[in-house]
């Protein structure tokens, strides 16, 4: 059920995305269920970091994978199929924002969805550090949020990027040069508790 | 800028990013080589990229894939409920340009697949090739005429084939019989209500209950040469479906000439299936759906 993104079920070991979605548009029943079992967790990923709320974010995955499975005939073979789900995925999520703002979330209901499955070893720092990034982003424009999140986030090329938010690359990375600009403040402390490891106390001293 | 003023983040943002021009770039890195407070700045910008990336991403949660599974679980199925398997459209003809369908075989009913043509953006190849004919008040003479000249090669098969019936010795009809011969009764007293609204029909508007919009056209009395081939489209719908078509218009789906025909699944729950096809040679341009009154 819950198997990593990159390890496709045993009995269809070698099948490209695209031949699985081929399969789907013939009619096979189990192809989509593949391709999502495939891609799940980073779309999941995506969603709720662009959205910062696992309940809009399991929305607009669901909403994502129904509208990929029913549109899969759309898809047209010139951008990958992970290219073409994270634009659907991507899309739902924008799509969410500009109609309603999301409303504000408890950080630690963000940080108890995202852990749930993942214990991490060492839960306070990351915590405080995953709770204050995604207050963080959600202070920013969603076109800057989600271009920070594919390429800054999810390691992203910008020229995927661009793919998946259907932009110029040159426009991803303005909106990831504003976005840093305006996250820089805020963040800069966890710069020194990145830099000095575990030591997490009062280390916000910057040089001024 | 000069040599004693900062930057602000903006500015060395996009210098990391690259979207400085040359002179203003070369000026920036000059002032940072000098410039404590700025370098300081652009470290922090760095920080944020590595913070950013070293932020776990979480797997989805159990629940949460769950979910997905049922949702499209209820989507195959509402699929298959919805049309059944038997009289699933012909695929064949509708996927037949499509990219991934070149270097293989139709399948027979891939029945849980939404039909490619999806209405939002029109990009399945065969809804365009037959779309060169437009909306019938925007047709161009030439295309009027070829669609007057396959209007009359129905009429003209249909009268053979009449004639042969007749007992006139002919031999046409069997081959003839194979596609495009409309059954005798639907010829002159129809058992649908047949109008002719050339209103464009979308995915939206066939969600919504259709009485409103077939149940208002003015019925068409006898327009013989449009009746008799739209009547041997309705006849084919009909032996596909094996239910009754009881309304049919004559319109467009997303600016494609097009057929709506409706059938009862349950006349009393006011469900029906709707058939979208084209007029010239009744495929569905659509997957039949389940809709409402």
């Amino acid at each position: 059920m819950n198997s990593p993104p990159d390890t496709p079920s045993a009995e269809r070991p070698a099948v490209s995305d695209a031949e699985l979605l081929t399969a789907h548009i013939d009619g096979d029943p189990h192809a989509f269920s593949e391709i999502v079992k495939r891609h799940r967790d980073r779309m999941w990923a995506v969603a709720l970091r662009t959205l910062g709320d696992p309940d809009e974010a399991a929305d607009a995955v669901q909403d994502a994978f129904v509208s990929a499975y029913r549109k899969a005939g759309t898809f047209r073979g010139e951008a990958a199929v992970t290219t073409w789900l994270h634009r659907i995925v991507v899309n739902a999520c924008l799509d969410r924002m500009r109609r309603k703002s999301v409303r504000p979330v408890a950080d630690d209901e963000l940080i108890e969805a995202a852990e749930r499955d993942t214990p991490l070893p060492d839960q306070t720092i990351e915590r405080e550090t995953s709770m204050e990034v995604s207050a963080a982003l959600k202070l920013l424009p969603t076109d800057q949020r989600a271009a920070l999140v594919l390429v800054d986030m999810m390691g992203y090329s910008v020229e995927d990027a661009a793919q998946v938010l259907s932009v110029p690359s040159g426009t991803v990375k303005s909106r990831c040069a504003r976005g840093r600009a305006k996250l820089a403040p805020i963040l800069s402390h966890l710069r020194n508790r990145s830099d000095s490891g575990r030591v997490s106390s009062a280390k916000g001293d910057r040089t001024s | 800028m000069t040599g004693d003023t900062h930057y602000d983040l903006d500015i060395l943002a996009g210098l990391a990013e690259g979207l400085l021009d040359v002179s203003t770039a070369r000026q920036v890195r000059e002032h940072l080589a000098i410039c404590d407070p700025c370098g300081e700045r652009l470290a922090d910008l760095a920080a944020v990229r590595e913070v950013l990336a070293a932020t776990p991403t979480p797997a989805m949660p159990m629940g949460v894939a769950l979910r997905i599974d049922q949702a499209l679980a209820a989507e195959a199925e509402s699929r298959r409920g919805g049309v059944g398997l038997a009289d699933a459209p012909d695929w064949d003809e509708l996927m037949r340009d499509s990219p991934w369908e070149r270097q293989r075989p139709p399948v027979e009913a891939p029945e849980p697949v939404r039909l490619g043509v999806v209405a939002t953006d029109g990009t399945i190849v065969p809804a365009q090739r037959r779309s060169a004919r437009r909306a019938r008040w925007a047709v161009p003479a030439v295309a009027a005429a070829a669609a007057a000249a396959v209007v009359g090669t129905a009429v003209l098969s249909t009268g053979l084939l009449a004639a042969g019936g007749g007992g006139g010795g002919s031999t046409v009809g069997p081959p003839v019989a194979a596609s495009e011969v409309p059954s005798k009764q639907q010829e002159r007293t129809r058992p649908y209500a047949l109008t002719d609204s050339g209103y464009n029909y979308s995915d939206q508007e066939l969600d919504k209950p259709l009485g409103t919009f077939l149940g208002v056209a003015p019925i068409v009395a006898g327009d013989p040469s449009e009746g008799d081939k739209v009547g041997a489209c309705v006849t084919k719908v009909s032996s596909r479906t094996k239910l009754n078509v009881f309304a049919v218009d004559q319109g467009q789906y997303n600016g494609q000439e097009a057929i709506i025909m409706a059938s009862w699944k349950s006349k009393a729950t006011k469900r029906l299936r709707i058939d979208v096809v084209d007029p010239f040679n009744c495929k569905n341009l659509r997957k039949p759906s389940l809709g409402r009154w």
